[in-house]
């Protein structure tokens, strides 16, 4: 019988089974933004310090002077090269961050929407690591991925001569700290998400946090070095020399950054505990 | 269908300090039930706590058998639940947004698409459920929003005020979808409504609350009276003496412009015997019938 004559019919169900809530929150949540044309030229530009990146390393290996060209900023190729570039990635993940999670808490606050969610058979955890998994990603898209694909793009272009830690040592310390440095900001971003129910509010603060403590932090610093302390990307990049087993180049140590961190995380995480609720309680 | 049963048992429940839940004992068969009760009467809390969305309550609450403190999210599985307010989420067309709480309802991806489409052609949505669901007129929010409490196929529906800011055909569209439900599909429905005329064309029980107490809780057809113990006569003869034979027979009698209202279990007899003793001619007896309306009126005011 075709749909259009059919009255209420109760579900059929196939012998399928239904992916985890967090999944189908996720799936969604990813695949949205990219139905949007200027959205994916967003992210195709984040893409072009890496291909820059991979022509240098193409560019020394052709001159056969690799040791001398590729040492120093974002074009070294050693531990430190890469670290430094996911670091000069923070523009990108500050934009696209921005506009997919913004208003991934506050939008549904907003319409009403969070009540829903949790009418169905899933929980606040569940909820809160699928919109979490979103942001990951598309941290990932302007760091992590671009990197492992500079790593694979040079140990294929240079024959080899990169070594192995370009195959294996550094993709494993850059997924580790990009695991890392994802969570803090995707929970960071969550939390100041679902504090407001504006997206422009969500974004401001996003953005003071991520680049504005940054900018205050480097006036002061001529003032007091110590006051690095207080830009939140800084401590992540700091604290991420654990993972690499680099040298820090400010007075705190990555361990004293990692404290800072991890207290960061824990208190978006007491936040979010606090403001995702489906019953309002106005006091 | 025993099994499929709400028990509610001291449930209490306050907000801060305010109590909005006292005390509540109640269990629901599967039925069109009617919640009514003023504003603030605890109308809308009482479906957040049995959908486990509330904190710090007391009591005990069975969802067919399962402790919805303890084993929430399996209750929720069969519940569907539309709210007054909000409940369209940004960002989705009509079918999406129903196929994707589908999906977090536990269905395959495929099953909820599907089924997404039959719910919508169900309430009437099929030629509309392409388009951005945050640009449906207020009648069509509230049929989406029904849409998307039956995606999951539950056994229960929670549905608070869903004709609120319909028109009269919306409204009459909304409550046969409602009562089809209810009536041929053995849907249990709590409909939780200021509007007693809502209650009156779909419901078969009746749940009133009043700051947070459960004043009664019946079915429609034994408060409204079945005839058999209030009746509205008249006729003609000695009324004196018809009424007094009445009121030997312990009868609660009414005169109001000759119309006699009599009230006692059995009536029927009583009148007909009462008029035989004083040759009172009776001219008109009817059963009386309670509305809604009354029994509502008569509980929230007492």
């Amino acid at each position: 019988m075709p749909v259009y004559q059919r009255g209420y019919r109760n579900w059929e169900q196939s012998a399928k089974r239904g992916a985890p809530p967090w999944w189908a929150i996720a799936r969604k949540g990813i695949s949205s933004p990219l139905g949007s044309r200027r959205f994916m030229l967003l992210l195709m530009a984040a893409l072009v310090p890496a291909v820059v990146k991979g022509g240098f390393l193409w560019f020394a290996w052709k001159m056969g002077d690799m040791g001398n060209l590729l040492t120093g900023g974002w074009t070294d190729i050693t531990a430190v090269g890469f670290h430094h570039f996911l670091n000069t990635q923070i523009l990108f993940v500050a934009i696209v961050t921005t506009l997919v999670g913004s208003d991934l808490i506050a939008g549904d606050k907003r319409e009403g929407g969070l009540a829903l969610y949790l009418s169905r058979p899933l929980s606040v955890r569940d909820y809160i690591f699928g919109k979490g998994l979103i942001n990951l990603f598309y941290y990932f898209m302007v760091t992590l991925f671009p990197a492992l694909a500079i790593c694979i793009f040079g140990y294929l272009v240079t024959r080899g001569s990169t070594g192995m830690d370009m195959l294996l040592l550094i993709p494993v310390q850059t997924i580790l700290y990009c695991l890392f440095a994802g969570t803090v900001l995707s929970l960071t971003l969550l939390a100041i998400s679902a504090m407001g129910t504006r997206k422009v509010f969500v974004s401001l603060w996003w953005v003071l946090l991520l680049l504005g403590t940054e900018a205050i932090s480097q006036v002061f610093f001529f003032i007091n070095p110590w006051l690095k302390v207080i830009s939140f990307t800084e401590m992540i990049h700091n604290a991420g020399h654990i993972f690499y087993g680099t040298e820090t180049t400010i007075l705190i140590s990555p361990y004293a950054s990692l404290a800072i961190v991890t207290a960061w995380s824990v208190g978006a995480i007491l936040v979010l505990r606090k403001k995702i609720q489906p019953v309002v309680v106005v006091s | 269908m025993t099994q499929n049963k709400i028990e509610v048992s001291g449930l209490n429940f306050a907000y801060a300090v305010q109590p909005v839940l006292k005390e509540l004992s109640f269990t629901l068969e599967p039925a069109a039930i009617g919640l009514l009760g003023p504003n603030g009467s605890g109308k809308t809390t009482l479906l957040r706590a049995l959908l486990g969305h509330l904190n710090n309550w007391s009591g005990e609450i069975s969802f067919m058998g399962r402790d919805v403190s303890a084993d929430g999210r399996s209750a929720r599985k069969q519940i569907g639940w539309m709210p007054e307010r909000g409940g369209i989420l940004p960002g989705f067309s009509g079918v999406g947004m129903v196929a994707y709480l589908g999906e977090l309802g536990g269905m395959p991806a495929s099953d909820a698409l599907q089924r997404a489409h039959e719910v919508l052609n169900f309430v009437g949505l099929a030629d509309q459920r392409y388009r951005q669901a945050d640009t449906y007129s207020q009648g069509m929010g509230q049929r989406l929003k029904l849409a998307q409490a039956l995606v999951h196929d539950p056994q229960w529906l929670l549905l608070d005020e869903p004709t609120s800011g319909l028109d009269p055909q919306g409204r009459t569209a909304m409550l046969k979808l409602i009562r089809d439900l209810a009536n041929d599909h053995d849907f249990g429905i709590i409909l939780s409504t200021h509007l007693l005329s809502d209650v009156r064309e779909v419901c078969s029980e009746i749940l009133v609350l009043r700051d947070g107490n459960l004043l009664q809780h019946t079915k429609i057809e034994s408060t409204a009276g079945t005839g058999t113990d209030m009746f509205s006569v008249e006729g003609t003869g000695e009324t004196a003496a018809f009424i007094l034979a009445l009121e030997n027979a312990g009868a609660t009698v009414e005169v109001i412009k000759q119309v006699i209202t009599v009230k006692l279990d059995s009536a029927q007899s009583v009148i007909l015997q009462a008029a035989q003793q004083t040759n009172f001619s009776l001219r008109r007896m009817e059963p009386v019938t309670d509305s809604v309306e009354d029994v509502f009126f008569n509980l929230v005011d007492a």
